[in-house]
Protein backbone atom coordinates (compact mmCIF):
# COMPACT_ATOMS: atom_id res chain seq x y z
CA UNK A 1 0.00 0.00 0.00
CA UNK A 2 0.83 3.53 -0.95
CA UNK A 3 -0.37 4.62 2.08
CA UNK A 4 2.04 7.59 3.39
CA UNK A 5 2.28 10.02 -0.56
CA UNK A 6 2.79 13.16 -1.41
CA UNK A 7 -0.29 13.26 -3.19
CA UNK A 8 -2.38 12.09 -0.14
CA UNK A 9 -2.46 15.56 2.21
CA UNK A 10 -3.81 15.93 5.51
CA UNK A 11 -7.38 16.84 4.59
CA UNK A 12 -7.29 13.81 2.57
CA UNK A 13 -6.88 11.79 5.52
CA UNK A 14 -9.33 13.58 7.47
CA UNK A 15 -12.30 12.82 4.46
CA UNK A 16 -11.01 9.16 4.79
CA UNK A 17 -11.70 8.89 8.60
CA UNK A 18 -14.73 10.09 8.47
CA UNK A 19 -15.49 8.03 5.67
CA UNK A 20 -14.79 5.04 7.41
CA UNK A 21 -17.11 6.31 10.47
CA UNK A 22 -19.24 6.68 8.63
CA UNK A 23 -19.13 2.92 6.68
CA UNK A 24 -18.88 1.32 10.02
CA UNK A 25 -22.06 2.81 10.87
CA UNK A 26 -23.38 1.95 7.43
CA UNK A 27 -22.69 -1.05 8.45
CA UNK A 28 -23.50 -1.06 12.14
CA UNK A 29 -27.28 -0.37 10.97
CA UNK A 30 -27.66 -3.52 8.55
CA UNK A 31 -26.63 -5.57 11.35
CA UNK A 32 -28.67 -3.96 13.55
CA UNK A 33 -31.57 -3.97 11.02
CA UNK A 34 -30.68 -7.49 10.30
CA UNK A 35 -31.43 -8.11 13.95
CA UNK A 36 -34.71 -6.52 14.77
CA UNK A 37 -36.46 -8.66 11.65
CA UNK A 38 -34.68 -11.73 12.95
CA UNK A 39 -36.06 -10.47 16.49
CA UNK A 40 -39.44 -10.41 15.09
CA UNK A 41 -39.42 -13.93 13.91
CA UNK A 42 -38.16 -15.27 17.12
CA UNK A 43 -41.16 -13.30 18.98
CA UNK A 44 -43.74 -14.87 16.19
CA UNK A 45 -42.61 -18.35 16.79
CA UNK A 46 -42.37 -17.84 20.59
CA UNK A 47 -46.14 -16.59 20.35
CA UNK A 48 -46.88 -19.80 18.69
CA UNK A 49 -45.38 -21.88 21.45
CA UNK A 50 -47.45 -19.97 23.68
CA UNK A 51 -44.16 -18.31 25.36
CA UNK A 52 -45.70 -15.13 26.00
CA UNK A 53 -42.94 -13.53 27.92
CA UNK A 54 -39.95 -14.02 25.91
CA UNK A 55 -41.99 -12.95 22.94
CA UNK A 56 -42.37 -10.01 25.12
CA UNK A 57 -38.69 -9.52 25.43
CA UNK A 58 -37.62 -10.29 21.91
CA UNK A 59 -40.22 -7.45 20.91
CA UNK A 60 -38.53 -5.00 23.47
CA UNK A 61 -35.40 -6.25 22.80
CA UNK A 62 -36.51 -5.34 18.90
CA UNK A 63 -37.59 -2.14 20.41
CA UNK A 64 -34.47 -0.84 21.85
CA UNK A 65 -32.51 -1.99 18.54
CA UNK A 66 -35.05 0.72 16.50
CA UNK A 67 -34.21 3.03 18.89
CA UNK A 68 -30.50 2.77 18.31
CA UNK A 69 -31.32 2.63 14.64
CA UNK A 70 -32.79 6.15 14.87
CA UNK A 71 -29.96 7.21 16.96
CA UNK A 72 -27.66 6.05 14.40
CA UNK A 73 -29.27 7.75 11.87
CA UNK A 74 -29.12 10.82 13.39
CA UNK A 75 -25.19 10.26 13.80
CA UNK A 76 -24.99 9.03 10.67
CA UNK A 77 -26.37 12.38 9.17
CA UNK A 78 -24.14 14.29 10.78
CA UNK A 79 -20.83 12.43 9.83
CA UNK A 80 -22.33 12.56 6.12
CA UNK A 81 -22.59 16.96 6.70
CA UNK A 82 -19.28 16.89 8.29
CA UNK A 83 -18.02 14.99 5.19
CA UNK A 84 -19.65 17.53 2.42
CA UNK A 85 -18.96 20.59 4.34
CA UNK A 86 -15.33 19.30 4.70
CA UNK A 87 -15.31 18.98 1.05
CA UNK A 88 -16.81 21.89 0.42
CA UNK A 89 -14.52 23.91 2.79
CA UNK A 90 -11.69 22.11 0.60
CA UNK A 91 -13.36 23.86 -2.60
CA UNK A 92 -13.42 27.35 -1.35
CA UNK A 93 -10.14 27.28 -0.19
CA UNK A 94 -9.51 25.91 -4.02
CA UNK A 95 -11.48 29.19 -5.10
CA UNK A 96 -9.64 31.37 -2.57
CA UNK A 97 -6.00 30.10 -4.01
CA UNK A 98 -7.56 30.62 -7.31
CA UNK A 99 -8.37 33.95 -6.52
CA UNK A 100 -4.86 34.48 -5.12
CA UNK A 101 -2.94 33.80 -8.22
CA UNK A 102 -4.55 35.71 -10.55
CA UNK A 103 -4.33 38.80 -8.34
CA UNK A 104 -0.72 37.66 -8.20
CA UNK A 105 -0.03 37.80 -11.86
CA UNK A 106 -2.45 40.48 -12.56
CA UNK A 107 -0.22 42.55 -9.83
CA UNK A 108 3.16 41.55 -11.84
CA UNK A 109 1.80 42.23 -15.03
CA UNK A 110 0.93 45.75 -13.74
CA UNK A 111 4.54 45.80 -12.38
CA UNK A 112 5.65 45.33 -15.41
CA UNK A 113 4.22 48.03 -16.86
CA UNK A 114 5.49 50.16 -14.70
CA UNK A 115 1.99 52.43 -13.06
CA UNK A 116 0.02 54.90 -14.59
CA UNK A 117 2.61 57.87 -15.03
CA UNK A 118 4.46 55.45 -17.06
CA UNK A 119 1.31 54.71 -19.56
CA UNK A 120 0.58 58.23 -19.78
CA UNK A 121 4.02 58.96 -20.70
CA UNK A 122 4.13 56.46 -22.95
CA UNK A 123 0.44 57.32 -24.34
CA UNK A 124 1.68 60.99 -25.04
CA UNK A 125 4.68 59.48 -26.71
CA UNK A 126 2.60 57.72 -29.01
CA UNK A 127 0.63 60.63 -30.02
CA UNK A 128 3.26 62.62 -30.33
CA UNK A 129 5.38 59.68 -32.55
CA UNK A 130 1.78 59.67 -34.58
CA UNK A 131 1.82 63.30 -35.21
CA UNK A 132 5.35 63.46 -36.35
CA UNK A 133 4.53 60.55 -38.75
CA UNK A 134 1.61 62.34 -40.08
CA UNK A 135 3.75 65.48 -40.73
CA UNK A 136 6.38 63.37 -42.83
CA UNK A 137 3.83 61.92 -44.39
CA UNK A 138 2.28 65.11 -45.49
CA UNK A 139 5.70 66.35 -46.55
CA UNK A 140 6.23 63.02 -48.63
CA UNK A 141 2.72 63.25 -49.58
CA UNK A 142 2.51 65.97 -51.93
CA UNK A 143 5.25 63.95 -54.42
CA UNK A 144 4.00 60.47 -54.25
CA UNK A 145 0.00 61.65 -54.64
CA UNK A 146 0.86 63.01 -57.90
CA UNK A 147 2.90 59.61 -58.91
CA UNK A 148 -0.22 58.49 -57.92
CA UNK A 149 -2.48 60.17 -59.74
CA UNK A 150 -0.23 59.39 -62.92
CA UNK A 151 -0.57 55.75 -62.11
CA UNK A 152 -4.43 55.92 -61.81
CA UNK A 153 -5.47 57.89 -64.83
CA UNK A 154 -2.60 55.46 -66.66
CA UNK A 155 -4.81 52.53 -65.47
CA UNK A 156 -7.83 54.42 -66.25
CA UNK A 157 -6.66 55.16 -69.79
CA UNK A 158 -5.69 51.18 -69.82
CA UNK A 159 -8.81 49.85 -68.98
CA UNK A 160 -10.83 52.33 -71.40
CA UNK A 161 -8.99 50.53 -74.21
CA UNK A 162 -9.74 47.47 -73.25
CA UNK A 163 -13.14 48.31 -73.15
CA UNK A 164 -13.40 50.07 -76.29
CA UNK A 165 -13.29 47.99 -78.89
CA UNK A 166 -16.17 45.64 -77.52
CA UNK A 167 -18.52 48.86 -77.19
CA UNK A 168 -17.98 49.45 -80.23
CA UNK A 169 -18.69 45.91 -81.91
CA UNK A 170 -22.30 46.14 -79.59
CA UNK A 171 -22.79 49.21 -81.68
CA UNK A 172 -21.52 48.20 -85.05
CA UNK A 173 -23.94 45.13 -84.55
CA UNK A 174 -27.07 46.96 -84.08
CA UNK A 175 -26.20 49.34 -86.83
CA UNK A 176 -25.60 46.35 -89.21
CA UNK A 177 -28.79 44.56 -88.16
CA UNK A 178 -31.47 47.39 -88.30
CA UNK A 179 -31.50 48.11 -92.16
CA UNK A 180 -32.40 44.71 -92.67
CA UNK A 181 -36.11 45.43 -91.12
CA UNK A 182 -37.96 47.16 -94.16
CA UNK A 183 -39.10 45.03 -96.96
CA UNK A 184 -38.26 45.13 -100.74
CA UNK A 185 -42.03 45.37 -101.11
CA UNK A 186 -42.61 48.99 -100.83
CA UNK A 187 -41.30 50.27 -103.74
CA UNK A 188 -44.24 49.36 -105.63
CA UNK A 189 -46.61 51.13 -102.97
CA UNK A 190 -43.94 54.40 -103.04
CA UNK A 191 -41.23 54.71 -104.03
CA UNK A 192 -40.23 57.77 -103.23
CA UNK A 193 -41.19 58.17 -99.71
CA UNK A 194 -39.05 55.37 -99.41
CA UNK A 195 -35.83 56.82 -100.69
CA UNK A 196 -36.03 59.32 -98.27
CA UNK A 197 -37.10 58.21 -95.56
CA UNK A 198 -34.93 55.58 -95.66
CA UNK A 199 -31.29 57.11 -93.83
CA UNK A 200 -33.58 57.21 -91.17
CA UNK A 201 -35.33 54.10 -90.92
CA UNK A 202 -31.94 52.99 -89.29
CA UNK A 203 -33.50 54.56 -86.13
CA UNK A 204 -37.14 54.46 -86.03
CA UNK A 205 -38.31 51.45 -87.66
CA UNK A 206 -41.94 51.71 -86.58
CA UNK A 207 -42.55 54.97 -88.14
CA UNK A 208 -41.87 54.03 -91.74
CA UNK A 209 -45.88 52.56 -92.00
CA UNK A 210 -47.60 55.44 -90.57
CA UNK B 1 -25.39 -9.02 -0.62
CA UNK B 2 -28.58 -8.16 -1.26
CA UNK B 3 -29.26 -9.14 -4.83
CA UNK B 4 -33.00 -9.23 -6.46
CA UNK B 5 -33.75 -12.15 -7.40
CA UNK B 6 -32.71 -13.12 -10.87
CA UNK B 7 -34.45 -14.81 -13.78
CA UNK B 8 -33.25 -18.22 -14.14
CA UNK B 9 -29.78 -19.00 -16.27
CA UNK B 10 -30.78 -19.98 -19.81
CA UNK B 11 -28.00 -22.87 -19.88
CA UNK B 12 -27.02 -23.88 -22.80
CA UNK B 13 -27.79 -27.55 -24.54
CA UNK B 14 -24.68 -28.79 -23.93
CA UNK B 15 -25.79 -28.95 -20.32
CA UNK B 16 -28.72 -31.54 -21.02
CA UNK B 17 -26.05 -33.99 -22.97
CA UNK B 18 -24.60 -36.07 -20.79
CA UNK B 19 -20.95 -36.52 -22.21
CA UNK B 20 -20.42 -32.47 -22.01
CA UNK B 21 -19.85 -33.71 -18.39
CA UNK B 22 -17.43 -36.53 -18.75
CA UNK B 23 -14.15 -35.21 -19.78
CA UNK B 24 -13.38 -35.99 -23.28
CA UNK B 25 -10.22 -38.23 -24.16
CA UNK B 26 -9.61 -36.79 -27.69
CA UNK B 27 -7.75 -33.51 -27.32
CA UNK B 28 -9.44 -31.55 -29.97
CA UNK B 29 -12.55 -32.27 -28.31
CA UNK B 30 -11.11 -31.81 -24.87
CA UNK B 31 -10.41 -28.37 -25.78
CA UNK B 32 -13.36 -27.72 -27.16
CA UNK B 33 -14.87 -29.09 -24.30
CA UNK B 34 -12.96 -26.55 -21.67
CA UNK B 35 -13.65 -23.62 -24.16
CA UNK B 36 -17.16 -24.56 -23.85
CA UNK B 37 -17.20 -24.77 -20.25
CA UNK B 38 -15.22 -22.04 -19.59
CA UNK B 39 -17.50 -19.82 -21.39
CA UNK B 40 -20.32 -21.84 -19.46
CA UNK B 41 -18.85 -20.28 -16.09
CA UNK B 42 -18.40 -17.23 -16.94
CA UNK B 43 -22.21 -16.88 -18.26
CA UNK B 44 -23.61 -18.10 -15.25
CA UNK B 45 -21.48 -16.08 -12.87
CA UNK B 46 -22.31 -13.16 -14.74
CA UNK B 47 -25.65 -13.79 -14.82
CA UNK B 48 -25.71 -14.93 -10.67
CA UNK B 49 -23.60 -11.64 -10.03
CA UNK B 50 -20.87 -14.42 -8.50
CA UNK B 51 -17.28 -13.52 -8.18
CA UNK B 52 -15.61 -16.18 -6.61
CA UNK B 53 -16.65 -19.85 -6.18
CA UNK B 54 -15.92 -22.70 -3.43
CA UNK B 55 -15.41 -25.77 -5.75
CA UNK B 56 -16.42 -28.07 -2.83
CA UNK B 57 -19.09 -25.66 -1.80
CA UNK B 58 -20.63 -25.65 -5.36
CA UNK B 59 -20.14 -29.34 -5.68
CA UNK B 60 -21.60 -30.87 -2.95
CA UNK B 61 -24.23 -28.23 -0.99
CA UNK B 62 -27.35 -28.44 -3.42
CA UNK B 63 -28.14 -24.56 -1.40
CA UNK B 64 -24.92 -23.04 -3.04
CA UNK B 65 -25.88 -20.72 -5.46
CA UNK B 66 -23.61 -22.18 -8.41
CA UNK B 67 -24.68 -25.87 -7.49
CA UNK B 68 -26.52 -26.26 -10.66
CA UNK B 69 -23.12 -25.28 -12.86
CA UNK B 70 -21.73 -28.27 -12.16
CA UNK B 71 -24.45 -30.53 -11.22
CA UNK B 72 -27.18 -31.52 -13.60
CA UNK B 73 -29.50 -32.91 -11.39
CA UNK B 74 -32.25 -33.47 -14.62
CA UNK B 75 -30.02 -35.86 -16.41
CA UNK B 76 -28.50 -36.95 -13.28
CA UNK B 77 -24.58 -36.07 -14.54
CA UNK B 78 -22.14 -34.09 -12.38
CA UNK B 79 -18.75 -32.60 -13.08
CA UNK B 80 -15.75 -34.20 -10.80
CA UNK B 81 -13.44 -31.70 -9.01
CA UNK B 82 -10.39 -32.85 -10.42
CA UNK B 83 -11.84 -32.20 -13.80
CA UNK B 84 -13.57 -28.23 -12.57
CA UNK B 85 -9.48 -28.04 -11.42
CA UNK B 86 -8.36 -28.78 -14.93
CA UNK B 87 -11.14 -26.17 -16.31
CA UNK B 88 -9.91 -23.62 -13.52
CA UNK B 89 -6.49 -23.63 -15.03
CA UNK B 90 -7.50 -23.85 -18.41
CA UNK B 91 -9.65 -20.34 -17.79
CA UNK B 92 -6.53 -19.27 -15.59
CA UNK B 93 -4.10 -19.30 -18.77
CA UNK B 94 -6.66 -16.99 -20.44
CA UNK B 95 -6.81 -14.24 -17.16
CA UNK B 96 -10.27 -15.54 -16.70
CA UNK B 97 -9.91 -17.27 -13.09
CA UNK B 98 -7.37 -17.13 -10.40
CA UNK B 99 -7.09 -19.06 -6.99
CA UNK B 100 -8.31 -16.75 -4.41
CA UNK B 101 -4.79 -16.22 -2.45
CA UNK B 102 -4.72 -17.42 0.98
CA UNK B 103 -6.39 -20.45 0.15
CA UNK B 104 -3.39 -22.28 -0.70
CA UNK B 105 -1.00 -20.96 -3.64
CA UNK B 106 1.17 -23.01 -6.18
CA UNK B 107 0.05 -25.06 -8.60
CA UNK B 108 0.32 -28.41 -6.55
CA UNK B 109 -1.32 -27.03 -3.77
CA UNK B 110 -4.74 -25.28 -4.89
CA UNK B 111 -7.34 -23.97 -3.15
CA UNK B 112 -10.77 -24.22 -2.86
CA UNK B 113 -11.99 -20.64 -4.00
CA UNK B 114 -11.12 -19.57 -7.58
CA UNK B 115 -12.27 -15.86 -8.56
CA UNK B 116 -14.08 -16.25 -11.63
CA UNK B 117 -12.96 -13.14 -14.00
CA UNK B 118 -16.23 -12.30 -15.96
CA UNK B 119 -14.87 -9.09 -15.90
CA UNK B 120 -10.76 -9.09 -14.79
CA UNK B 121 -9.75 -6.75 -11.92
CA UNK B 122 -8.73 -4.50 -15.15
CA UNK B 123 -11.95 -4.34 -16.43
CA UNK B 124 -12.96 -3.77 -13.48
CA UNK B 125 -10.90 -0.86 -13.03
CA UNK B 126 -11.77 0.47 -16.28
CA UNK B 127 -15.56 0.81 -14.79
CA UNK B 128 -14.46 2.33 -12.37
CA UNK B 129 -12.16 5.13 -13.65
CA UNK B 130 -15.14 5.95 -16.07
CA UNK B 131 -17.39 6.34 -13.32
CA UNK B 132 -15.38 8.35 -11.53
CA UNK B 133 -15.00 10.47 -14.40
CA UNK B 134 -18.57 10.70 -14.91
CA UNK B 135 -19.33 11.65 -11.88
CA UNK B 136 -16.97 13.97 -10.81
CA UNK B 137 -15.53 12.29 -8.21
CA UNK B 138 -12.01 12.85 -9.24
CA UNK B 139 -9.37 14.24 -6.95
CA UNK B 140 -12.04 12.92 -3.90
CA UNK B 141 -11.49 10.71 -1.03
CA UNK B 142 -14.02 7.25 -1.00
CA UNK B 143 -13.49 4.04 0.58
CA UNK B 144 -14.02 0.49 -1.09
CA UNK B 145 -16.94 0.16 1.32
CA UNK B 146 -18.67 3.60 -0.23
CA UNK B 147 -17.58 2.39 -3.89
CA UNK B 148 -19.32 -1.02 -3.27
CA UNK B 149 -22.09 -0.52 -1.26
CA UNK B 150 -22.51 3.06 -0.80
CA UNK B 151 -25.44 4.82 -2.34
CA UNK B 152 -23.39 7.23 -4.41
CA UNK B 153 -22.39 4.42 -6.66
CA UNK B 154 -25.76 2.39 -6.28
CA UNK B 155 -26.62 1.72 -9.90
CA UNK B 156 -23.15 1.67 -11.43
CA UNK B 157 -22.45 -1.74 -13.03
CA UNK B 158 -20.20 -2.34 -9.96
CA UNK B 159 -22.52 -1.74 -7.05
CA UNK B 160 -22.04 -4.57 -5.06
CA UNK B 161 -19.10 -6.28 -6.00
CA UNK B 162 -16.94 -8.45 -4.04
CA UNK B 163 -14.94 -5.97 -1.98
CA UNK B 164 -11.48 -7.95 -2.19
CA UNK B 165 -12.00 -7.46 -6.07
CA UNK B 166 -12.98 -4.12 -6.05
CA UNK B 167 -9.14 -3.88 -3.94
CA UNK B 168 -7.87 -5.39 -7.03
CA UNK B 169 -9.21 -3.16 -9.03
CA UNK B 170 -8.53 0.18 -7.53
CA UNK B 171 -4.69 -1.51 -7.28
CA UNK B 172 -4.76 -1.81 -10.73
CA UNK B 173 -5.82 1.84 -10.83
CA UNK B 174 -2.89 2.73 -8.51
CA UNK B 175 -0.19 0.95 -10.60
CA UNK B 176 -1.97 3.32 -13.74
CA UNK B 177 -1.23 5.91 -11.55
CA UNK B 178 -4.75 6.76 -11.98
CA UNK B 179 -5.33 6.22 -7.98
CA UNK B 180 -4.08 6.23 -4.49
CA UNK B 181 -4.69 4.48 -0.90
CA UNK B 182 -4.71 5.16 2.21
CA UNK B 183 -5.48 2.64 5.45
CA UNK B 184 -5.63 -0.97 5.75
CA UNK B 185 -6.14 -3.94 3.39
CA UNK B 186 -9.83 -3.75 5.49
CA UNK B 187 -10.87 -0.94 4.97
CA UNK B 188 -9.22 0.74 1.90
CA UNK B 189 -9.50 4.34 1.18
CA UNK B 190 -8.65 5.42 -2.31
CA UNK B 191 -8.21 8.52 -3.94
CA UNK B 192 -8.60 8.96 -7.71
CA UNK B 193 -6.49 11.31 -9.89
Amino acid sequence: MGGNSSKITAQDQAIYDLKLQRDRLHQYQRRITHLTSRETAIARTLLSQNDKPRALLALRRKKYQESLLAKTDQQLEQLEKLVSSVEFALIQKDVVFGLQQGTKVLKEIHAEMGGIDKVEKLMGETAEEIEYQKEVSEMLGGRISVQDEEEVEEELMRLEAEMAPTGQKVVEEGVGRLPDVPDTELPEVNGERQEVKKPVAGERREAIPA
Amino acid sequence: MPTPPTPPFPFPKEYSFPPFFTPQINLATRHAQLTKWSSLILSYCRHHAIYRLSLSDTTTSPSSPAYPLFNNDSINRRLSLSYIKEIIDFMRRDGRAEWVSGSGSGEQQQGDLVWVYWRTPEEWAGLVEKWVEETGNKGQVMTVYELVEGEGSRGSEFWGLDQELMVKAVQVLVKKGKAQTMGGEENLGVKFF
